[in-house]
Parts: C-alpha cells; sequence; structure tokens
C-alpha cells in the first residue's frame, strides 16, 4: 500500500531551490562543527559564560528545543488516547519533529557540560531527587520511545525490502503506539515541567523560586509545540508545492494553541498578580527593579513574550478572518515559536542578572551579573540549528511522513 | 429484589478478585513507597517537625566539622584567603574563601568572609543530578571531581556564591606560592566545578595521625591558621567542649540566610553596634 504513492514523488526530488538551501546548512554546519572544536579543544573558557551567569545561550537552545518538540506527545495523546482520528494524518510529521528536538536539544547539552565524556554519568550515578537527573533520564527514555513510534516509517522505505524481519519487527512494535503515546505523555508532562521546576525549586533565588515555574513552561510547550508541526506542514506545501496534511485538521491545530495560548496567558497574569501583590518580599522587589532598571526586562516580557508570543498568534489562530489564511498560521508560529525562546532566554538570564545577597550586613552582595553570548556559542548555536533544519529537510523529502496508510485505525 | 442484589455479589469472577486484591497490594506497595521509602520527598520534613526547631543531622560520625567567624574580631587582612589560594592552590579568579568590607543599618563598618559553609540541608547536593556532589559521614560537603559532569547546575542553585567553575585547562603561576603556603591538593581538572573543602586532605590525614582538628595546627584549616587575630575558631560541634562549640555557646550567634533552612556548619559571631 506504501508503493501507491510513490510514481508521484519521483519527480522534482532535487531542484536548485532544494540545493541552494542544502548549501546553505551544509555552511551552518561546517560553522558549527568548527566551533565546537573551538569548544572541546579550548574548554568553555571561549564561552562568555562566567561563575555569576553559569548557564546561557545554549541551555536557552535546550529548553526551547524540547519545548518546540512537545507538538510530538501532544498529537499523539490527541490521535492515540483522545482517539480523535482525523488528527491521525500529521502524527508522523509530529513524532519525526519531535525526534529532531530532542536530539538537537541533547547535542547542545553535551556541548555545555564541562566533561562532555562523561555525558553517560546520570544513567549510572543516580540521585533521584535531582530534577536534571530526572530530565536526563526522561528525555532518554522519550527519545526511545519516539523512535519505537517511528521505526515502521523508517522500514517502510523501499530499501528496507531486503530484510522483511525487520519490517516485521517495526510494525509489531509500532501496534503497542497507544501504549508508547500514554507513557510519552506521562514522561513528557513530567520533564516540561521539570524543565521549569529546574529554576522554580532554587530557593536562593529570589524571582525564580515559584511554584508556578512548572506550570508555566508546560503549558507555553503544549500550546506551541502544535502550531509548529502546523506551520512545517503549511512551509512544506509552498516548498514541494504537493498537499500534506488536510487544511482543516490544520486549522483545528492551530486553534488547538490558540486556546493553549490562551491557557498559558491566564497563568502568567495571574503568576504576574501573585508575584506582584501576593508573594512580595524585599528580595523579590530588588530583583525585578534592578532588572527593569538595568535591562530592558519590561520590553522583552511585555512585547516579546506576550505580545508577540501570545497576544498575536491567540488572535491568528483563533479569529476565522485570518485562521482560514495558511499565512497568517505560520506567521503566528513563528511568533508564538519567538515568544517561547524568548521566555526561555528571559527567565535563565534575568534570574542569573539579579545578584545573590547573603552576607549579613546591607552593603555587601554578589555582583550582577551581565551576560551576552561569545563568537564560539553562537557558532555552536548556528551549528545544532542547521543540524534540525537539514535533519527535517531530509526527511521532508525522503520519508513518507504524509503516508499515513498503517496508521488508519480502521484498516488495522 | 433481594434476589437480584444476591446476583450482583456472585457475578464476581476469579479474576475480578485477581484484579482488586492486585489493585490493593500495589497501592499498598505504592504507599509504603511514596511515604516512607526513598521517593518520598517528605522524610527530611517530617523528621524536623516532629523534633521542633532540630535540623536533620546529616553528620552520622562522632564528629560534624563546624566553623565559627568572628567578625568582630576580623581585620580584613586576607590572609585566610591567601593562604586557603596557596593551600588549595586556587586560581585567581574566583577564591573559594573571600573577604569583603561591609556595613551594618547603622553605617558601621566591618570586615565579612565566606568559606564554603558545608549545608546540612545543601541546595547543591540536592540539585547535583549524578551525586558527584555529597554529604560526608562529618558533615563535610565534599566534591568528587572524578564524577561531576560541569553541568553547573550546582554553582546556579548555591545560595552563598561559593562554587566556581574550571572554564580551562589551568597552567597558570599561582602567585601566592610559597609566600603564603604549598599546595597540598592537586589542581582540579578543565570542566568540574570546585569549591571549599574545609581542608578535608588535613582533617582525614591528622586524624589518621592522632590530632585533633582545630587543636592540632597540623590537622586544621588553612584560613585558621593563618589568620592573625584569631578571628576564625574550627572544631567538632558535636563536642560541647570544643573550642567552636564553647564559642557558639557563649557568643551570640548567627548563621547566613537562616530563613533558607540549609543549615550552615559555619556560625557567625556579628560586629558588635557602637552606640
Amino acid at each position: 500500500m506504501a508503493t501507491v504513492a510513490l510514481p508521484t514523488k519521483k519527480p522534482s526530488l532535487i531542484t536548485p531551490g532544494f540545493l541552494g538551501w542544502m548549501a546553505f546548512l551544509t555552511l551552518c554546519i561546517a560553522i558549527g562543527l568548527v566551533s565546537a572544536y573551538e569548544v572541546l579543544t579550548k574548554g568553555l573558557s571561549v564561552t562568555n559564560m562566567s561563575n555569576t551567569v553559569p548557564w546561557g545561550l545554549w541551555i536557552t537552545i535546550d529548553l526551547s528545543a524540547i519545548a518546540l518538540g512537545a507538538g510530538a506527545f501532544t498529537l499523539s495523546a490527541i490521535v492515540y488516547v483522545l482517539r480523535l482520528k482525523r488528527f491521525t494524518p500529521i502524527v508522523r510529521l509530529a513524532v519525526y519533529v519531535g525526534f529532531v528536538g530532542y536530539t538537537t536539544a541533547l547535542l547542545t547539552l553535551v556541548m555545555d557540560i564541562g566533561r562532555p565524556d562523561r555525558f553517560w554519568h546520570p544513567w549510572v550515578y543516580w540521585n533521584v531527587h535531582s530534577v536534571l537527573w530526572e530530565i536526563t533520564w526522561c528525555i532518554t527514555l522519550y527519545l526511545i520511545i519516539l523512535a519505537a513510534e517511528f521505526l515502521p516509517v523508517i522500514t517502510d522505505l523501499p530499501f528496507f525490502s531486503r530484510w522483511p524481519w525487520m519490517r516485521r519487527f517495526a510494525h509489531a512494535v509500532h501496534k503497542f503506539a497507544p501504549v508508547l503515546a500514554v507513557i510519552g505523555l506521562g514522561i513528557s508532562l513530567l520533564h516540561q515541567s521539570s524543565l521549569g521546576a529546574t529554576y522554580g525549586i532554587l530557593r536562593s533565588r529570589p524571582i525564580w523560586f515559584k511554584p508556578s515555574m512548572p506550570i508555566m513552561f508546560i503549558l507555553s510547550a503544549v500550546a506551541v509545540g502544535p502550531a509548529v508541526i502546523m506551520a512545517i506542514a503549511f512551509i512544506t506545501e509552498w516548498a514541494t508545492k504537493r498537499a500534506t496534511v488536510p487544511h482543516d485538521v490544520l486549522r483545528a491545530i492551530a486553534r488547538f494553541s490558540g486556546f493553549g495560548l490562551l491557557a498559558y496567558a491566564y497563568i502568567k497574569m495571574w503568576d504576574l498578580a501573585a508575584v506582584t501583590y501576593y508573594g512580595r518580599s524585599p528580595q523579590v522587589n530588588q530583583g525585578f527593579a534592578m532588572l527593569n532598571e538595568q535591562t530592558p526586562y519590561g520590553f522583552g516580557f511585555w512585547v516579546v513574550e506576550v505580545i508577540v508570543g501570545i497576544v498575536i498568534p491567540a488572535v491568528f489562530f483563533l479569529s476565522s478572518r485570518f485562521n482560514r489564511r495558511p499565512v497568517y498560521l505560520v506567521v503566528g508560529a513563528l511568533c508564538a515559536m519567538i515568544g517561547v525562546v524568548a521566555n526561555r532566554w528571559n527567565v535563565t538570564v534575568s534570574g542569573l542578572t539579579v545578584p545573590l545577597s547573603y552576607s549579613p550586613g546591607v552593603l555587601y552582595q554578589s555582583a550582577p551579573g551581565s551576560y551576552s553570548p561569545s563568537l564560539a556559542e553562537w557558532g555552536v548555536a548556528i551549528g545544532v540549528i542547521g543540524y534540525a533544519l537539514l535533519l527535517l529537510t531530509l526527511g521532508l523529502r525522503f520519508l513518507p511522513l504524509f503516508n499515513n496508510t498503517h496508521d488508519e485505525p480502521s484498516k488495522s | 429484589m433481594s434476589k437480584k442484589k444476591q446476583r450482583v455479589t456472585v457475578e464476581l469472577t476469579r479474576r475480578d478478585f485477581l484484579v482488586l486484591g492486585g489493585t490493593a497490594a500495589g497501592s499498598i506497595v505504592a504507599a509504603q513507597v511514596l511515604t516512607t521509602g526513598v521517593l518520598s520527598p517528605f522524610g527530611g520534613l517530617k523528621q524536623r517537625q516532629v523534633t521542633g526547631e532540630e535540623a536533620p543531622e546529616k553528620a552520622s560520625s562522632e564528629y560534624h566539622w563546624g566553623m565559627v567567624i568572628n567578625l568582630e574580631k576580623c581585620i580584613g587582612c586576607e590572609y585566610c584567603q591567601r593562604s586557603c589560594s596557596a593551600t588549595n592552590d586556587v586560581l585567581d579568579d574566583k577564591p573559594w574563601n573571600i573577604v569583603v568590607e561591609d556595613e551594618l543599618d547603622n553605617g558601621q563598618r566591618y570586615f565579612f568572609s565566606r568559606p564554603c559553609l558545608h549545608c546540612q540541608d545543601a541546595p547543591c547536593v540536592e540539585v547535583c543530578p549524578v551525586q558527584a556532589t555529597y554529604h560526608r559521614e562529618d558533615g563535610l560537603v565534599m566534591m568528587d571531581y572524578d564524577r561531576c559532569i560541569g553541568c553547573r547546575y550546582c554553582e546556579v542553585a548555591c545560595p552563598y556564591d561559593a562554587r566556581k567553575f574550571n572554564w580551562a585547562d589551568r597552567s597558570d603561576v599561582n602567585p601566592y606560592i610559597p609566600t603564603w603556603g604549598t599546595a597540598e591538593v592537586e589542581r582540579r581538572p578543565r570542566g568540574v566545578v570546585e569549591k571549599c573543602t574545609f581542608c578535608n586532605h588535613r582533617i582525614d590525614a591528622g586524624l589518621a595521625a592522632g590530632l585533633m582538628p582545630g587543636v592540632d595546627r597540623d590537622a586544621t584549616p588553612a584560613c585558621v591558621n593563618a589568620c592573625p587575630v584569631g578571628a576564625r575558631i574550627f572544631g567538632n560541634l558535636k563536642d560541647e567542649n570544643s573550642k567552636v562549640s564553647q564559642a557558639i555557646a557563649n557568643n551570640p550567634t548567627l548563621r547566613l540566610r537562616e530563613e533558607l533552612g540549609t543549615e550552615p556548619s559555619v556560625y557567625y559571631i556579628p560586629p558588635k553596634k557602637e552606640a
């Protein structure tokens, strides 16, 4: 049944535009490799991170890649757990994008730790009370689940016809897709929120220490993740001039994201009010006063996170005047992505900018942090983004991501 | 009517019994694991609530090493910082042991210094994903440089800014050697986090040689030995006759950011306010 679509696929696999795009991505990856070599040989001293701001651009990329990959678990849950079958055609793409996002995050994480040769330590040396340990485990397990969910797509390639047992194995595994989706849902809810808890549990950091942190992280991921998948489907259609997923399905996903963004906005505003009026402590007040004085914190929060990241996409996704036009949906998704990335950056950097104060006196406190990424950091960032886009492009070109006959529940 | 009710009970099959029994057994096991097992997040809390103010004692041996820093006596000479940087071969970008000038709310100046506080409920130990930083039985918070992956979460989590990261390979000449001491421990490799150890190499070797840390100089942290005015006192908090315990008993003391519940092993005697 997979062969039906093949003859129409043959032409126009490799066009000049495609080659140019690939050349651009190769350049990005080359920049990344050069920068990675610099970092691995000279150590993290080539970054602008310091003992005051030990986390920066790369952590932002980790958090963002995982949040933007959240469409995989959200849409898998919608199809396999809630059994909303009309969304079936998008599940393969969602799982693939999730896979790309999570491998991107792991790649960046390995660059970010001081001892990349010890990346396997969290699997062997356990600290069950550490959120970071839990996140590492969840991400590893979730990558395995994504791989299992995606296996049939790979083995269905004509190349694998010579090993029929592989195909049978992959389809046997895929029979458990609903179970995998439930486990994936649990693990995703856990680690997506734990990424917020990474900051939220730190009692010494006044503007991070609040229970709303994990809630805001998971809501933003659930809202924006599916919108990313929707935008990729539309952009693929424009690039290949071939239908991908029915537009009413994509519009429904956009509406889901729109409501998700409203829920996120509600919690975000509640959090703002709670911190400002209920949870007011001298340290919190000082922290925010300092941020507003010395950094463009207010601009980043209100303009980028709220207006660009929430209001514009919510209007584009929910108002029927806009959401019938794909261009608005794609622009809305891009805005929402910018909002999430900006949020992860603001959380990380602003929290570290606020100085620690622990002396019994009134004068001394540690120096406020200041940080802007170095050339090597940008280079690695360009490299991993290039890697993610390359994997997406190749997958969309050569994998049957929209050819979903196996997932039709009625036929199995 | 009663017949109908009876039939409902009869309809329980063996399978139903197994399911219900399994559910009950599973719930009991889950309850056990979650309330008293290793996964329970409340273990430490409960103990503290029962015993009132008393902290959960992490130091299970007969020793709990602690320090008293008398801010009334400190003259800000930085000898402690220099001897520490020499003894532990610390790179000068951020000393393990800081000395800074500070001010009381009435404008009175004094000097403030800070080693690692060796908290008994240490945020760094809690967040480390690989247990590279851990509690020793004698209360010390230690680093395992061979296990640390360099994620720097402990550095972000420490309320007292007591941790530093090795951003590059070391090839520097330590300006404090030999004037302020000789390096007694190895330089840490690139990519791991480090911090004050209370000179655990002296404590361990000293105890093995029959010396008492805090009393015998060879078993006492370098900063304590170097202080020309005796502003730093070191010793066993569990021994009520030790110098630290006596200093705590006979002076008003405070610990840094006590409200965070970190239970530091370092006590401060605050400077007296001038009238």
